[in-house]
């Protein structure tokens, strides 16, 4: 049964993964990382030389629908990436959390293949297949397929695009909202930012598949609108995702930003919003419950000649839930606010402060998150010694802090999570 | 300044790569912040745009392997001093057409520091 199940996925995420690379290796450009393709550096799109925070390069290149390259062919469209950390807790979790030990885990959390590149002047995305080190399983993980061409309107540069994708937020520019927000990584054994979230951070990633046109004018105007749909519990099952009978109905998502890329600098200003109606249970009909979500977010970085790179970003997020069983109203507000700092593109600080707080007081939850990272190679001054060029690598040390957790104050900090890391990408 | 003064100041600059020399030094930091995403100065070594070792003076679009635009090709242009502080300050509107994503250094003196920088870093 689980042989038949593990063939079942196999085949639906290669079929998949053959449609897009076929695609992607149509002009024979298509890239692991996207660095090859561009013949650019990890540096040169992403803060401290490694993802996913991205130089205003990075968000151009992304805009244009990852098909930027060096002109050169023979590329091959696929990366890998590998994560493993060791964590301790303050207090040993019991019970142990699935598949780890109560406290001081050594985990390999994950590793993925990425078939990531561009397929013509004007399409390319990526996939993202993960194998889950904990969990032990293997689904489709974050996607991002898009289309964009370039006109003009009133004199001035328009591009337009499309992106296909299964995660609300994977498709932002910008790394404010869930999906690309800081922390990037965090250990497997440890709390994240609590239970309580809004739906538009996270809350039906990977389960959904939307659908977004987006617009920049003039380089720095950006507006995006785009809705979603719930795969279906066997396509969710065939991807290695699980069953989750929660159904979106009618939904809207949409973004707004103001953007400026002044090269020594760069700046963005933002809102966004996502309002959802939501079947709590698509095997029993009933009422819907409805979501409004709505927040703003902004970001500054500077990068001056990249030797001392610094920024500072956050978001706030509000969400109104209406449930629809008993007509009973709730909200929820998310706050985030992060700065980073790195020397040379290769030693990186970095803080956090994330709290949420809500109408049911349970759902609060507030601390920080700091991190120091290593990231030796993936710039022209540093590469990888010869044979290894394939190779980008990041260690770091993460520790989170809780002053509330889950409504309450008192033993908060017991859940204090230290952890180091290493993360590679090739 | 009359236009006699203007006119002769116009052709000292276009005839004397001397009268534009900028400091190479500010130039690598001009290089850094406005370039070095997408060029590399190691020669041979392509980014989204060539690689700009020893393009002063060279002719435009030679680059054997790299898919030049067809506009530049087709351009003729040699990229003396002078033209690339035109092309620099106005990528577009020298070679329209031209696929550079870059919308010009406004500032002519940084302009000059890059060139020389750019000249400095092809010397033996």
């Amino acid at each position: 049964m689980f042989l038949d199940r593990f063939r079942r996925q196999a085949r639906t995420l290669l079929a998949l993964s053959a449609a897009f690379a076929g695609l992607a290796a149509a002009p024979a450009h298509a890239v692991p990382s996207y660095a090859r393709q561009t013949g650019m550096e990890c540096s040169g799109c992403h803060v401290g030389a490694f993802g996913p925070q991205l130089t205003p390069a990075g968000i151009r290149f992304k805009l244009g629908g990852y098909t930027d390259s060096d002109g050169k062919d023979g590329k091959i469209p696929l990366s890998g990436m590998l994560l493993a950390d060791f964590s301790h807790t303050r207090q040993a979790q019991d019970p142990p959390p699935d598949g780890l030990e109560a406290n001081d885990n050594t985990s390999f959390d994950q590793a993925s293949l990425f078939i990531a590149g561009r397929a013509s002047d004007h399409v390319g995305g990526f996939m993202q297949l993960t194998y889950d080190g904990v969990a032990r399983n293997f689904g489709l993980d974050n996607t991002d397929l898009r289309a964009a061409t370039t006109t003009s309107l009133g004199g001035q540069d328009l591009l337009l695009g499309l992106s296909l994708n299964n995660n609300p937020t994977v498709q932002d520019p910008f790394n404010t909202l869930s999906a690309w927000g800081y922390p990037y990584v965090g250990p497997a054994a440890g709390f994240g930012t609590g239970d309580a979230a809004s739906l538009i951070n996270g809350g039906l990633g990977g389960i959904v598949v939307g659908l977004s046109g987006y617009a920049v004018w003039n380089r720095d105007w950006y507006a995006e609108l785009g809705s979603y749909r719930s795969m279906t519990p066997t396509l969710q099952s065939r991807l290695g995702l699980g069953r989750d009978d929660r159904k979106l109905e009618g939904n809207a998502y949409w973004r707004l930003a103001w953007m400026h890329d002044a090269k020594s600098s760069a700046a963005h200003l933002g809102l966004f919003g996502w309002s959802a109606r939501l079947a709590p249970d698509r095997t029993v009909p009933g009422p819907v419950d409805g979501y409004r979500d709505i927040g703003i977010d902004g970001s500054y970085q500077f990068l001056g000649t990249r030797e001392h790179v610094w920024s500072v970003f956050g978001s706030l997020t509000g969400e109104l839930q209406h449930t629809g069983a008993d007509g009973t109203r709730h909200r929820l507000i998310e706050q985030r606010l992060n700065a980073s700092y790195h020397y040379r593109q290769t030693w990186g600080a970095s803080g956090g402060f994330f709290a949420t707080r809500g109408s049911d007081p349970a759902a609060a939850t507030r601390g920080l998150v700091l991190q120091a990272d290593w990231t030796p190679w993936g710039k022209e001054e540093a590469e990888p010694p010869a044979g290894w060029q394939w190779l980008n690598l990041k260690f770091g040390a993460q520790y989170w802090h809780y002053g509330t957790f889950a409504g309450t104050h008192s033993g908060a900090a017991d859940h204090d999570t230290f952890s180091v890391f290493a993360w590679s990408a090739f | 300044m009359d236009t006699r003064a203007c006119l002769a100041v116009a052709c000292l600059l276009a005839c004397n790569v001397d009268a534009r020399a900028g400091d190479a030094a500010a130039g690598g930091k001009v290089f850094a912040t406005e370039c070095a995403e997408c060029h590399s100065v190691r020669e041979g070594k392509d980014k989204k745009g060539p690689s700009l070792y020893g393009v002063v003076n060279a002719k435009a679009a030679q680059r054997a392997g790299f898919a030049y635009s067809d506009a530049l090709r087709a351009s003729g242009l040699a990229w003396t001093p002078e033209n690339l502080a035109t092309y620099l300050a106005d990528p577009r509107k020298l070679v329209p057409g031209g696929k550079m994503k870059y919308d010009g250094l406004p500032d002519a003196g940084r302009r000059d520091d890059l060139i020389a920088y750019l000249q400095a870093v092809a010397k033996p």
